[in-house]
């Protein structure tokens, strides 16, 4: 009896640390998989309009931004861009990447004449496939 | 027995820094993500010609939906008219539903907004389009073809 005892005593614990570079690894994988080095952070806040039938939009190299603000001002590119000079910025962007998508932030409340006039511009510069930014429903 | 000696040494690489290495890489990629919020509803356009190109459609296939400027909607279909209010938009999906069981994928929705509609309105009824699904002998049909009218087409 004694002896178990003692033998008890001498016991040491240890959490086993061979793994955590494993998990470290494995962390670091995911966030290498699912990062996007983002360059551009506009300062707008536009309540974009919900949609039940909201999809992900996967990609990420072939993408071109429109904003348009409350105020129906157009922006592409961090820049302020009257009507007439969407084809002009859009044009050449088109050329270089035929897949291009237009991605529309548009603020709910923009009247749609503003967004049809944009839409008829981007026609114009051949960048036909468009997609109009939305939230999930909620 | 000096020889046997020598073929005992252990050649090892350090690995107790490897996880240190992996949580620095770690931090890095923790810090710089951002992930993609780009979501919304895919729309292809038509091209623009020189020439406006009529394409000629039955009118027994074609739904008509009208958005005023107050965001009530008239949907013309088959020869009836219905007025529905902003807040009964699932009867769009209704109405385009039973029109594409009955015309099959020769239904073409055209979609006429007015200039003064919020977009907001648009993009409602643009979400019921899509939302539109259909079972028919075992094929899922869905409202592939819609146009949105420009708004200077009379």
């Amino acid at each position: 009896m004694r002896k178990s005892i003692i033998r008890r005593f001498t016991r040491t614990s240890e959490i086993p640390t061979a793994s955590t570079a494993d998990i470290a690894f494995l962390l670091i994988l995911f966030f290498m998989v699912t990062t996007v080095f983002r360059a551009t952070t506009l300062r707008l806040t536009l309540s974009l309009p919900q949609a039940r039938s909201t999809e992900r939009i996967l990609m990420r190299r072939h993408v071109k931004y429109v904003w348009i603000d409350t105020n129906s001002k157009i922006y592409i590119d961090d820049n302020v861009v009257t009507e007439n000079l969407i084809t002009a910025k859009m044009a050449p962007k088109v050329y270089d990447d035929p897949e291009l998508v237009t991605i529309l932030n548009v603020d709910e409340s923009v009247n749609y004449g503003v967004v049809d006039v944009v839409l008829d511009k981007l026609k114009e510069a051949k960048a036909y496939r468009i997609t109009f930014a939305t939230e999930f429903w909620r | 027995m000096q020889l046997r000696e020598k073929k005992k040494t252990r050649y090892a690489i350090p690995t107790a820094s490897m996880g240190d290495v992996a949580f620095l890489i770690l931090i890095f990629f923790l810090t710089s993500t951002v992930f993609t919020k780009d979501k919304g509803l895919k729309m292809l356009l038509p091209e623009k010609t020189e020439q406006e190109e009529i394409v000629k459609v039955k009118p027994e296939n074609i739904v008509m939906i009208l958005i005023n400027p107050a965001g009530a909607i008239r949907i013309k279909a088959s020869g009836e008219e219905r007025d529905i209010m902003p807040n009964e938009y699932d009867e769009i999906k209704r109405i385009v539903e039973e029109r594409l069981f009955d015309r099959d994928t020769l239904l073409v929705v055209s979609l006429r907004t007015s200039k003064e509609a919020p977009y907001k309105n648009m993009v409602q009824v643009l979400d019921q389009l899509k939302l539109v699904k259909v079972m028919k002998d075992g094929r899922e049909l869905r409202a592939n073809k819609i146009s949105l009218i420009p708004t200077s087409e009379e």
